[in-house]
């Protein structure tokens, strides 16, 4: 017996806590709140034991038949990419959940706030566990209604509706793509199956380019790459701990576990490798530039999460020879615990101030030590500041980018880029950290406090995590998580690089000057705004590059204003033409003199001229009596039989 | 005896007949929803029965044959198959949840709950029928109780919609008669007797010159296009739906628009394979213009009820486009769509007989916050909203995949066309999501309270087969199947 086996329990167990949660959550404590996190805390346990049995034993995969006939099924499969995504996804929603006791204590929605969150992580495992592409975008969809709901949890504040919306929509338009590249798939090679596929792409590797962008396009949506990132700051709009969880640590993953599960297939088109890292790129450029002028706390990380998935997403794009796989896997679960880490305590911030302003904020380091601190130590993470974990991941992305470049010089342009979003990532980061804990309180109306110990020990758990994580990629995790061969990286290896040093001055640079201008006060915030192309530059970016504008525009403009002409067609000239023929049925009506109530009645006799020819059984048939209208059936059916026997059938 | 071979399908047929005569000419009129409910209940029974008993690709059963006017071939024949099964359970399942959900309509509840059986009469006969005499005379019988209903308990423009709702299914159903004599008369030239017998017409048609195939399946389908409805034939629906009471647009959706498909693929696709080869693409065209044009149209809507008419009209172009694909895939996800469908609109328009019951009104702008008044029925409108656009474990997603799939097999990449419909589905079910159940109340609405329980009974009912379907579509899907094989039988690519 293997721990695997029972692998199926680890999605049902948070569905069975869900339904019991929707059902029976108003009548226990906090809504219901100790099942859920009873049932995320089982999955964690599970997951860690599968990881030990995948760990020695290797990949598992068990399925059953899902549609007969067609080859569709429904099943497990669990490798090494499988069993770090469970491990990484179960324990951010443990330590959520948990944070949750604290945070939406006072909220009276609290059953289905974690009747929702146990739908979500059920989902998402389903998703990380699925052995084939159908089910795993069934997934897919469903923890982008989780999304939906869960953004929209507060949905009597207009904007909250207006961002659950958004996000459907537009990672809807990711998923439609990604549906035609499973139907070209499955019509393809006439399974879906992973394995199967895998053994099947040996064969035949001719037109892949197009089913293979088509799944990226599904992953642009869902993780908010370039140009589909538009949802992922409006999505805000939900509770603290739900951005932390999925729009953060777990659901924006998906599209980056999408890509690297479909490295079998990308492995033989080196186009859209390229395509994936200069979409990348340009995600994590674009976005990091765009968290440089954010005022909201939550806003900044918002960008920072874009920014850094698009750092995920030009690892893997860097291909497997140059070990983007294990970078951009290592980032994620970096990326993870630290970014989780990061959306928590801002919402610890936020529960003692009472607002996402970062201006209104300053000085809280007093008041709050502990938040303070596990931001600091997130705040280095992701900078890259040394020996934390965002230092080593980082380092192995801009690594692996460095890597490709020596089959296609592209990959130096985007090395350039992803140094630069180094520098402005350590800028930003300390930027809100000082903003928010530094200096001193610039609002006095609230007086700050630390939170529960509920909220403040899942903190410390992942600062734990973000600043140790990454020397696992040392002990383990680059002979664990890779694609092909795996990578032999030392410690020592890495300091030989000149490149790991530019890195760590980008992070240091970007540190040092945000402590110049938002610490020390050399360097005053208005040197940003210095010159009209300075302000220029900054209202571009306040403007977020003026896509919402444009989306808006397609949308209202563009689509609503077509179907409001589609409308009006649809009333005027379609019907309008068949109450045009009735006009003619007026003219015969007339005649008879017998109809004359204008267009109604019009409409019913022209037509039925034609089919009835004569206007005084329609007139009888009107009047609504049953043996008028059976007559007539009588009377067609006498002429039909008269007509065969005239014709010599009978 | 067997239960097997008692004339099953005649039972079925029978008992709504009695059931109409006595709600009409019961003496106490606040019986006669149960007695109508106790008369419905049997036929579903009876389904269900019938469907335990059918052995799956087993082709015709339950097959009763009796000659009735032998001079001219007219026979009474009924039987079923993987085709008509599903849509006779969903026409047995469908009517007692509308006599269940009317259960406080006060006006005229005689004649209501009996048109109501009739209307199930009908509709059980046109499914089961396998000769033309008869299938048209159910054909017909299905628009004269539907028309009273939306003529007497209708609204505003009753008259209106009643009229036009059966001028235009009229004139489809004389071409599509006009086909039918032709076959008559074509196939008893070959088979060297006159028959309306539909499998001995369908063992000789496809073997019909190419041009009669092709002018015979046009004719059909025109006849077929006006009932789904296709566009540009599809204007009497929205006034039909606006006008009618709910249990009328609930069996107006859910199953009388499933006869234009049912005929497609029965009489269409079967007997005139080489007609359907000719003009697969008409119906391509009619199945993909539908989808979007009436997707667009939804978006535009400001009433609740006329938006989910023309969603009807979107979602019934999956129906067309599966058939034109004339591959096993997409037949048997037309098939599916027809089934699935009939489930999820039935729970919109019952949906809109609360909110516009509850509330006084469908306008969506006048409609907001419904979720803080209404959680149940909210609930179960974003489950019928969601089935409706298609989200995976719902049992809209299983029929569009197919229909999508088979469509790549047959029009590669083109398929992106109609995929521009599940955005444009997601867009304006999401919108007025937003629009009706979000943000505040609006007070202006008054005392609003949640589902009565007769409305949430056949509510719940069907949201649990939204949900199984939509995880295990097998039991549903083995029997189509081997139907849709049948049915593409003559199809030689």
């Amino acid at each position: 017996m293997t721990w695997v086996e029972f692998s199926y329990l680890i999605p049902i167990i948070p569905f069975i806590a869900f339904l019991i949660v929707a059902f029976f959550g108003n009548k226990m404590k906090e809504g219901g709140a100790p099942v859920t996190i009873a049932a995320v805390a089982s999955t964690f346990v599970l997951s860690v034991l599968v990881l030990f049995d995948v760990y020695q034993n290797g990949s598992y995969e068990t399925s059953m038949n899902w549609i007969g006939g067609t080859g569709l099924e429904v099943g497990i499969f669990i490798d090494n990419l499988t069993a770090l995504m469970l491990i990484v996804v179960t324990f951010v929603s443990l330590m959520v959940s948990i944070y949750s006791l604290g945070y939406m204590h006072d909220d009276p929605c609290k059953r289905r706030y974690y009747a929702e969150i146990a739908l979500f992580v059920g989902s998402m495992l389903g998703l990380i566990l699925a052995n084939n592409f159908l089910l795993m975008f069934i997934f897919w969809e469903l923890v982008g209604v989780c999304s939906y709901l869960l953004i929209g949890f507060w949905y009597q504040k207009p904007a909250a509706a207006s961002a659950a919306k958004k996000a459907f929509l537009v990672t809807r338009i990711g998923d439609v793509l990604f549906l035609t590249g499973i139907a070209m798939l499955y019509v393809k090679f006439g399974t879906l199956n992973f394995v199967e596929l895998e053994h099947l792409m040996g064969h035949d590797v001719q037109g892949l380019l197009l089913p293979a962008l088509l799944l990226f396009a599904g992953a642009v949506g869902k993780s908010a790459q370039f140009p589909l990132h538009v949802w992922l700051p409006n999505a805000m709009e939900g509770p603290t701990t739900v951005s932390a969880l999925i729009h953060a640590a777990t659901m924006v993953k998906a599209g980056i576990y999408l890509v690297a599960r479909s490295y079998f297939i990308l492995e033989h088109v080196p186009d859209a490798f390229l395509i994936i890292a200069i979409i990348g790129g340009i995600t994590a450029l674009m976005a990091a530039t765009m968290a440089l002028v954010q005022y909201d706390i939550k806003g900044v990380l918002a960008y920072s999460t874009i920014s850094q998935l698009g750092y995920m997403m030009l690892a893997l794009g860097a291909g497997a020879h140059a070990f983007g796989y294990t970078a951009g896997m290592f980032h994620l679960m970096n990326h993870a615990f630290f970014k989780a880490l990061l959306f928590l305590a801002a919402g610890s911030v936020i529960h003692a101030v009472g607002s996402n302003d970062m201006r209104k904020m300053g000085g809280l380091h007093k008041h709050m030590k502990i938040t303070s601190i596990t931001m600091l130590i997130g705040s280095l993470s992701i900078a890259g500041f040394p020996f934390m974990s965002g230092f080593f991941s980082k380092d192995e992305v801009l690594s692996s980018v460095w890597h490709a470049a020596a089959d296609n010089n592209i990959y130096y342009v985007l090395y350039a880029m992803g140094v630069i979003t180094a520098f402005l990532t350590a800028f930003y980061m300390f930027r809100l950290w000082y903003m928010t804990f530094s200096g001193e309180q610039r609002d006095k109306s609230y007086h700050p406090h630390e939170s529960p110990k509920t909220m403040t020990i899942p903190l410390m758990l992942l600062a734990i995590l973000a600043a140790g994580a990454g020397f696992s990629f040392f002990f383990g995790f680059q002979d664990f998580i890779y694609f092909g061969h795996a990578p032999h990286v030392t410690i020592v290896h890495m300091f030989e690089m000149w490149q790991t040093w530019l890195s760590i001055a980008a992070g240091l640079g970007g540190i040092g000057l945000a402590t110049l201008v938002y610490y020390k006060g050399s360097i005053s915030p208005s040197v940003f705004t210095a010159g009209p192309g300075r302000r220029a530059v900054r209202h571009m970016l306040e403007m977020k590059y003026w896509m919402d504008e444009v989306y808006m525009a397609i949308a209202e403009k563009g689509v609503y204003g077509f179907s409001l002409l589609m409308d009006k067609f649809d009333r005027k000239v379609v019907d309008g033409a068949i109450n045009g023929i009735s006009s003619g049925g007026i003219g015969l009506g007339h005649a008879s003199n017998e109809f004359d109530k204008g267009v109604i009645d019009g409409t019913v006799n022209g037509l039925s001229k034609a089919s009835f020819k004569g206007g005084k059984l329609l007139w009888n048939l009107q009047s609504g009596r049953v043996q008028d209208y059976a007559s007539v059936m009588i009377l067609g059916v006498c002429g039909l039989i008269v007509l065969m026997m005239l014709t010599g059938v009978i | 005896m067997a239960i097997a071979d008692l004339p099953l399908l005649t039972i079925t047929l029978l008992i709504p007949v009695i059931g109409t005569l006595f709600v009409f000419f019961m003496k106490n009129e606040d019986n006669a929803k149960k007695l109508a409910l106790i008369f419905s209940l049997i036929p579903l029974g009876m389904s269900i029965l019938i469907w335990s008993l059918f052995e799956i690709g087993g082709g015709y059963q339950f097959m009763e044959s009796h000659t009735w006017i032998e001079s001219i071939g007219i026979s009474y024949t009924v039987a079923i198959d993987g085709l008509s099964l599903p849509m006779l359970f969903l026409t047995t399942l469908l009517i007692p949840l509308s006599i269940v959900f009317a259960w406080d309509t006060k006006k005229r509840q005689k004649e209501f709950f009996g048109l109501l059986l009739m209307i199930e009469v009908g509709l059980i006969g046109v499914f089961v029928s396998l000769d033309f005499f008869l299938f048209y005379i159910f054909w017909e019988l299905v628009l004269i109780p539907m028309y009273f209903f939306i003529g007497i308990w209708g609204g505003p423009r009753k008259h209106y919609a009643a009229i036009k709702f059966f001028i235009f299914t009229h004139v489809g159903s004389v071409i599509m008669l006009l086909a039918i004599f032709a076959l008559y008369f074509e196939s008893a030239d070959m088979l060297g007797y006159a028959t309306f017998n539909m499998m001995d017409i369908a063992t000789v048609s496809p073997n019909f010159s190419v041009a009669f195939q092709g002018a015979a399946f046009l004719a059909l389908l025109f006849g077929f296009a006006v009932k789904m409805p296709a566009v540009p034939v599809h204007t009497w629906l929205p006034d039909a739906h606006v006008e009618a009471p709910t249990a009328g647009s609930v069996i107006l959706a859910g199953v009388m628009l499933k006869m234009g498909g049912y005929g497609l693929f029965r009489v269409g696709i079967t007997m005139l394979p080489d007609g359907a080869l000719e003009y697969y693409w008409v119906m391509a065209a009619l199945g993909v213009v539908g989808m979007i044009y009436g997707a667009l149209i939804c978006l535009a809507q400001v009433d609740l009820k006329k938006m989910i008419a023309y969603s009807s009209i979107s979602h019934m172009g999956f129906v067309l486009l599966g058939a034109s694909t004339l591959n096993l895939i997409g037949v048997a996800g037309g098939i599916y769509q027809m089934f699935s469908h009939g489930i999820v609109t039935a729970v919109l328009f019952m949906m809109c007989g609360v909110i516009h019951h509850k509330t006084g009104t469908r306008d969506i702008p006048k409609l907001q916050g419904l979720i803080t008044k209404m959680p149940q029925a909210s609930f179960i409108l974003i489950v019928g909203f969601l089935a409706s656009l298609g989200l995976p474990g719902l049992n809209g997603f299983v029929s569009e995949l197919m229909v999508f799939v088979g469509a790549y097999e047959a029009y590669s990449i083109l398929i992106v066309v109609p995929l521009i419909t599940l955005a444009i589905g997601a867009a304006y079910y999401i919108w007025t999501m937003q629009r009706i159940l979000m943000g505040d109340f609006n007070k202006k609405l008054g005392n609003v309270t949640d589902l009565e329980k007769y409305e949430l009974i056949p509510l719940a009912i069907l949201v649990v087969f939204i949900v199984f379907l939509g995880f295990y579509p097998n039991p549903l899907l083995d029997v189509i199947y081997p139907a849709a094989e049948a049915v593409l039988g003559g199809v030689v690519i």
